[in-house]
């Protein structure tokens, strides 16, 4: 009896004092607002401005058309809301009494960072990102033309009622398309103290739909196969406003410049992280025609760099896959006889490309975005000696030799394309046959 | 003195092999990298080689002696006084220990996953659990370690394996950190990082025979220093040398990297299970050995009377720190770097006074 | 005056010695006290290559064993009468008289004890019926009414006796052929009236002549008893289909059917000072350890009670640990089971009138097993054994996870499942602490009321129950839908479990973990797990370690987790020492090695 009463006394002194420590830290999901989108912008009255979007918990609120009433700052399912503090993290304080619920930082999937602000450098502003025990390491950093404000007051979910899902996919797209970097927090903030290269960051903007040229009817479209655009310049229309495009380059901090879509899609293919993309041609023999192809990394380049009279010598081999996916002149490249013809074709513009963006990056920027340093730093002994020679001060000095060797493996479902038959055009095919 | 019991290898092996490995949760690694930089992953290696060489020393001392445990040893070489005054510097040293790994412990917990919590409350009910598993004694500790054992090495394996994505072991350059000598010199000091494979000594009696504690401290120790070393490349490899060395938990920053698809991303909380496990496992062991040292200086038959006064002495230790700094900086370095002058300097001394008077255990032929 | 002031004086006296006595309850509770634990029982091991010297040994333990069995019920004993003198039960009676207990040699004083032994003639159930037999020679038999078959009674005592000795009229033939005579199939002849009155009291017949100095007990059991049925909590599908029933022998028989061996031994032992019920130890001799056995009857022997009347009742006075959450023995309602537990080295205790036989020693996955994995091909056995093995966890751990996880980490739900969360949870005011326990409440509310029910309603409402409950708890905006799905997988989890009272404490568990995720999350449910473990590990099971399997870590029996092929399963379970230890021999599929054409 007497050892029952203890054993029951100790559990219930055990209980109490478990009860002391009373859930400090519990929050109940619907205590707080989950901010999906962070933006940065300079501000006007204190240092910084700063918005955050983050969804709300109406059932189909909104839907698909995106309304809501521009005061309440309503965007499909999502509020978006500016303030202006002093600090990052005390932006969140002063929400917290407007919104009335907590802010808080944990699901945040993008920062968005205003391209003038991104020239004055980020690092101070960043810096409580990194030590913040909310903020999630894996969001997508993305710079933006003009203000971070209207960029993220764009940034709606139109497919589906779903504004995280939305944000989440679009970076997807980098996968798909090349034609912008995903690049998460976690690495840019690496990035920005490493000694073996230098930052980058998606590029992205917001379209007003007034690129879309109506122009003259009678007139021939000119046939443009690389034009470079910048974000917000994308002739379309439809869908949401926001778009990413290109990516930013910095040193350090600080944004230097931008490179363009395609500059882009080499950049990724010379870090390995090119996915699959197409690309359109013009056919030289028959410059009105053009064919596509779809490219994919063979395999993980490779990079080699020693050092020549204090020079680094870095080679850089890139083994590209190619899928032919369509041939306007239905001309038979993919045949045994053109086909060496065609990759040797192929393997001097993507050279070329990869070329000049590495010189890009050299001579205008001086920011090794490729951390081709990670090499070079092979042939350093210590630490000491690396941050010594400082490789991303002298990244211009470095000799680059790129080479590329392209493999057209498929055709598609078409191996040896019949020719379209009318009148006019047959004689010309079988000629070339 | 005190009824131990006996348990098998894999139990011993177990708790050793947590005992060492904890440290690698906490800021273990970032100050390895710290000092270290690219080196750091072999530093350790040089710090396991050190840790090899002693505990051979260690099993000769053993050897010398097979029927009794380093404690008994301490009273038989140095005679009883002085014998008793090491055994209790052992266990004054180990409550120590246990305090400022519950503060550790308690510290990065609060900044990672509690920071509303007040500190005493976090320590509480661990001290709860510790008292519970101290009061049922070593057996049950190193039952329990064994149970987590393939829990927290299963786990350890599963975030160096899901962060696969995020390495890229060419940050490992360049190769020689910050320079040879300083690799050698910091290993070597931090030979304490291993230094608690002495308590194995100590429980020596209750496994079965000499050779099975050789085999386990060999064991334990490659064990615990490929995983220390496979850790450092993998910090290093996803965070280089610059932000390894400023996470205060790289293993858990490790976690957070993981991203594998929409669905399975900051799984870090999960690994909150492995880290207080193998903390509470550590702390319980540590904890039990103090008290087993202050019963045996003492001769007092039951450890269970001492344990609230202990564990009160524990929680004491652990409010010495008052600041992070003061943690990582003054008292994490004496566990780390100077504690291998009580668990290395003194069995050594004692060996050797061992071998300088001639004395030698007694022989037996019927060992199990 | 005086007086009044020494009684003062004395009241005062007595409070202080209260206060004292306080005081020191107080300090009691905070000081240390020496109690004296005498030693548990551990399973010795037994080593198949030195036999012998371990039979020695053994026999050696099991003397000092008995030794101490011996010293313990004479100091019970001793302590019973002496605390049982003012009230004088029968059975007080039985022990006090010792003299009173020899069988008297004449008729009239054996027939009085007899009624006064069953309190007679109050008492209606038991029947003495007088005769003469031969010379006038008188006697009676005596017979609890209804316990007895009376056909037996008249045809094969009653009828026989008056035959035979009327025929034969001789009076010193009385002895000798009084058990020829008589056709029923066990006679015994007791010389005392405890053991007499104990074998009346299981529906014996009793039969005495004067003159003779012991009663003569007739078998002539033969009440009513419910049939073989199917088992009732532990249906398979593939597999026999009979399950125990109330009566003693025939459960045994029911072994007996399945475990054709000499070597089957099924011992008595009585139990329940008023109630006397039989209680079994059925054991195959050779295969089991007999240490077990010896703690088994050790255990059996010293249950000091008045009533028994199942076996739920006799696992909870013979069981190691009292305050384990978790059951430390066994108990099956079927006759293959326990037969296959019983080759594997186990011993059974089976108590008269419970369809319930108790298995001991018993580790963690035996307990985890269903009966039907034996009959199944391995690899459908072990996928069934994961899913058990995840739905312990599910329904331990399952509702204190989502607690943790919503309150306290939330940064792991996907974003998208994490606003769906918080959408549904918008218009309930309750936090989700108290959403679980409403929502558990119900849900155990449904599962008692569903067993009470009686007849086929009982299914259907726990079913109609449980839906109408949910879908209308959330339509009120009282608990959120994922809660549901929550509660509900939890509650299947909990009856996949295939054990009654493992399910039990589960069950319990579950809210031990509530708790610790409610007030510290991940990392209190985390210190819970190694408190619950830490009291796993130091179960035992009659002298075996609980979760032997992993810790401490014994030789691989083929059949824990993973049930490898039948034809693998070569040696008994390492952790019950079975001094015979192979099952089978390595090759066990012989006709897969001969050349068919040779045969």
């Amino acid at each position: 009896m007497g050892k029952l009463k203890k054993i029951t006394t100790l559990m219930a002194i055990c209980l109490i004092c478990l009860g002391l420590t009373g859930c400090y830290d519990a929050i109940e999901i619907d205590e707080e607002v989950y901010t999906l989108a962070i933006g940065v912008d300079k501000g006007v009255n204190n240092v910084i401005r700063v918005t955050f979007q983050y969804a709300t918990y109406k059932e189909d609120s909104g839907g698909g058309m995106g309304g809501g009433d521009e005061e309440s700052g309503e965007v499909s399912g999502t509020i978006v809301s500016t303030v202006e503090a002093a600090s990052l993290l005390e932006a969140i304080n002063i929400m917290n009494s407007a919104v009335n619920r907590q802010v808080s930082l944990m699901h945040a999937k993008m920062l968005v960072l205003s391209e003038d602000f991104a020239r004055e450098g980020v690092g101070k502003y960043i810096e409580p990102l990194t030590r913040f025990r909310e903020v999630r390491e894996l969001m997508r950093i993305v710079v933006c033309k003009g203000k971070a404000q209207d960029f993220i007051k764009e940034n709606k979910a139109l497919i589906g009622s779903n504004p995280s899902k939305a944000l989440e996919l679009m970076f997807e797209q980098s996968k798909n398309s090349g034609y912008f970097p995903d690049v998460i927090f976690a690495d840019f903030y690496v990035d920005l103290l490493t000694p073996y290269g230098q930052p980058v960051a998606a590029y992205a903007g917001v379209n007003d739909f007034k690129q879309l040229d109506e122009g003259s009817e009678n007139e021939e479209p000119p046939l443009k196969t690389e034009a470079d655009i910048e974000p917000g310049d994308i002739p379309r229309t439809g869908g949401a406003k926001r778009e990413i495009f290109g990516l930013v380059v910095f040193d350090g901090d600080r944004m230097v410049g931008t490179l363009s879509q395609y500059e882009t899609r080499f950049f990724l293919m010379g870090i390995g992280e090119f996915q699959r993309g197409f690309f359109t041609f013009i056919d030289e023999n028959e410059p009105e025609l053009i064919y596509v192809i779809e490219v994919q990394l063979g395999r993980k380049p490779s990079i080699s760099a020693r050092m020549e009279n204090e020079v680094p010598v870095i080679g850089l081999k890139l083994k590209l896959d190619i899928d032919i996916i369509s041939i306007q002149s239905r001309r038979h490249y993919e045949n045994l006889d053109n086909i060496d013809e065609f990759e040797s074709k192929l393997q001097a513009y993507f050279e070329q490309g990869i070329k000049d963006t590495i010189k890009k990056t050299q001579e205008e920027y001086n920011a090794d975005i490729f951390h081709f340093g990670k090499k070079v730093a092979g042939n350093f002994k210590t630490i000491q000696e690396l941050e010594d020679y400082n490789w991303i001060g002298h990244y211009q000095e470095a000799e680059i030799n790129v080479s590329v060797s392209v493999d057209a493996r498929r055709s598609g479902f078409i191996y040896g394309a019949t020719p379209i038959r009318s009148t006019e055009s047959k004689k010309g095919v079988e000629a070339d046959q | 003195m005190i009824k131990e019991g006996h348990f098998g290898f894999m139990e011993a092996f177990s708790v050793m092999a947590i005992v060492l490995v904890t440290k690698i949760f906490y800021g273990s690694p970032m100050a390895l990298i710290k000092y270290l930089g690219t080196a750091a992953w072999y530093g350790t290696l040089i710090s396991l080689v050190g840790a090899l060489v002693f505990f051979t020393l260690l099993y000769l001392l053993m050897k010398r002696f097979p029927q009794e445990d380093l404690f008994q040893i301490f009273e038989t070489v140095t005679g009883k006084i002085i014998g008793k005054a090491l055994i209790l510097t052992f266990g004054v040293f180990l409550i120590y220990k246990a305090g400022i790994n519950l503060r550790e412990f308690t510290a990065v917990l609060k900044v990672y996953s509690m920071p509303f919590t007040p500190p005493s409350m976090i320590m509480l009910p661990f001290l709860i659990v510790v008292a519970v598993m101290a009061y049922v004694g070593l057996e049950g500790i190193v039952r329990v370690a064994h149970i987590f054992f393939y829990l927290v090495f299963g786990a350890l394996v599963l975030i160096i394996l899901l962060a696969i994505p995020s390495y890229d072991f060419n940050y490992l350059q360049p190769i020689l950190g910050y320079g040879l000598g300083k690799t050698v010199q910091t290993g070597l000091i931090r030979v304490a990082a291993y230094d608690e494979i002495v308590l194995l000594a100590i429980i020596i009696r209750s496994l079965q025979g000499l050779q099975v504690f050789k085999k386990i401290g060999y064991l334990t120790l490659i064990l615990g220093g490929l995983t220390f070393s496979v850790c450092l490349i993998c910090i290093l490899a996803a965070f280089q040398y610059t932000v390894g060395g400023e996470h205060l938990s790289g293993m858990y920053q490790l976690s957070r990297a993981i991203y594998f698809t929409r669905f399975f991303q900051r799984i870090e909380s999960i690994f909150l299970f492995v880290w207080v496990i193998s903390s509470v496992i550590t702390v319980s062991f540590i904890f039990y050995i103090s008290l087993n040292a202050y019963s045996r200086v003492f001769n007092i038959s039951n450890h269970r009377p001492l344990i609230l006064p202990f564990i009160f002495l524990t929680f004491m230790a652990a409010f010495i720190p008052n600041n992070f700094a003061e943690i990582m900086e003054i008292h994490l370095r004496v566990l780390r770097e100077f504690s291998s002058v009580i668990f290395i300097f003194i069995p050594v001394m004692v060996l050797g006074l061992a071998l300088l008077r001639g004395k030698k255990g007694v022989e037996t032929s019927g060992k199990a | 005056m005086k007086q009044t002031q020494n009684q003062n004086q004395d009241q005062d006296k007595k409070q202080e010695k209260k206060k004292i006595s306080l005081l020191q309850k107080a300090i009691g509770f905070i000081t240390y006290k020496k109690t004296k634990n005498p030693p548990s029982f551990t399973l010795p091991e037994s080593n198949e290559e030195s036999g012998q010297g371990q039979d020695n040994a053994e026999q050696q333990d099991g003397s000092a064993k008995s030794d101490k069995e011996t010293d313990k019920q004479s100091s019970d004993s001793k302590s019973r009468r002496k605390a049982t003198k003012k009230p004088l039960s029968p059975s007080a009676l039985k022990s006090s008289k010792s003299e009173s207990d020899e069988v008297k040699q004449d008729f009239d004083s054996n027939k009085k004890i007899l009624e006064q032994q069953f309190h007679l003639p109050v008492n209606k159930d038991l029947i003495i019926r007088d005769f003469s037999i031969g010379n006038k020679q008188p006697g009676f038999i005596a017979y609890l009414d209804g316990m007895a078959d009376k056909v037996i009674i008249n045809d094969y005592i009653l009828r026989p006796l008056f035959n035979e000795t009327n025929n034969e009229m001789s009076k010193n033939q009385r002895l000798g052929p009084l058990e020829d005579i008589i056709l029923t199939n066990d006679t015994k002849s007791l010389k005392k009236v405890s053991t007499t009155v104990t074998e009346i009291l299981k529906g014996n017949t009793a039969l005495y002549i004067d003159g003779l100095d012991h009663f003569i007990t007739c078998e002539s059991i033969g009440y009513d008893k419910r049939g073989i049925e199917p088992p009732k909590t532990e249906g398979i599908v593939k597999g026999p289909q009979e399950g125990f029933s109330e009566n003693l022998r025939t459960n045994i028989s029911l072994i007996r059917r399945i475990v054709r061996n000499k070597d089957l031994i099924t011992e008595f032992h009585e139990i329940g000072e008023k109630s006397n019920t039989t209680c079994a130890i059925v054991y195959l001799d050779g295969v089991v350890n007999p240490a077990v056995v010896k703690e088994v009857q050790r255990r059996l022997k010293n249950v000091k009670t008045d009533f028994l009347v199942s076996s739920g009742m006799l696992e909870q006075l013979i069981e190691d640990n009292p305050y384990s959450i978790v059951p430390t023995i066994l108990s099956t309602e079927r006759p293959d089971r326990t037969a296959s537990h019983l080759i594997e080295g186990r011993a059974v205790i089976i108590v008269d009138g419970s369809p319930f036989s108790m298995i001991v020693p018993v580790s963690m996955h035996a307990l985890m097993h269903s009966p039907e994995d034996a009959a199944l091909k391995w690899q459908y056995a072990t996928s069934l054994r994961f899913i058990r093995f995840v739905a312990v966890l599910a329904a331990a751990m399952l509702p204190a996870l989502y607690i943790a996880l919503t309150t306290f980490h939330r940064e792991m739900i996907p974003t998208d499942l994490l606003i769906a969360i918080a959408k549904a949870k918008e218009n309930v005011p309750f936090p989700t602490l108290v959403e679980i326990l409403l929502m558990e409440l119900g849900f155990e509310l449904i599962r008692e009321a569903g067993l009470r029910v009686p007849g086929i309603i009982g299914n259907t409402l726990g079913i109609i129950g449980a839906l109408i409950l949910g879908e209308a708890a959330v339509s009120a905006n009282i608990v959120s839908p994922i809660l549901i799905i929550i509660v509900a997988v939890t509650g299947l989890s909990s009856f996949a479990i295939p054990n009654y009272n493992l399910a039990f404490g589960v069950r319990i568990t579950r809210f031990y973990f509530i708790g610790a995720g409610t007030l510290l999350g991940f990392y209190g449910i985390s210190l819970a797990l190694v408190a619950y473990v830490l009291m796993l590990v130091n179960l035992k099971s009659f002298g075996v370690p609980f979760i032997s399997i992993i810790s401490p870590r014994t030789k691989g029996s083929k059949d824990i987790i993973i049930k490898w092929p039948i034809w693998m399963q070569e040696s008994r379970p390492d952790y019950l020492n079975s001094p015979d230890r192979r099952r089978q021999p390595k090759i066990t599929r012989q006709w897969a090695e001969q050349d068919p054409n040779d045969a």
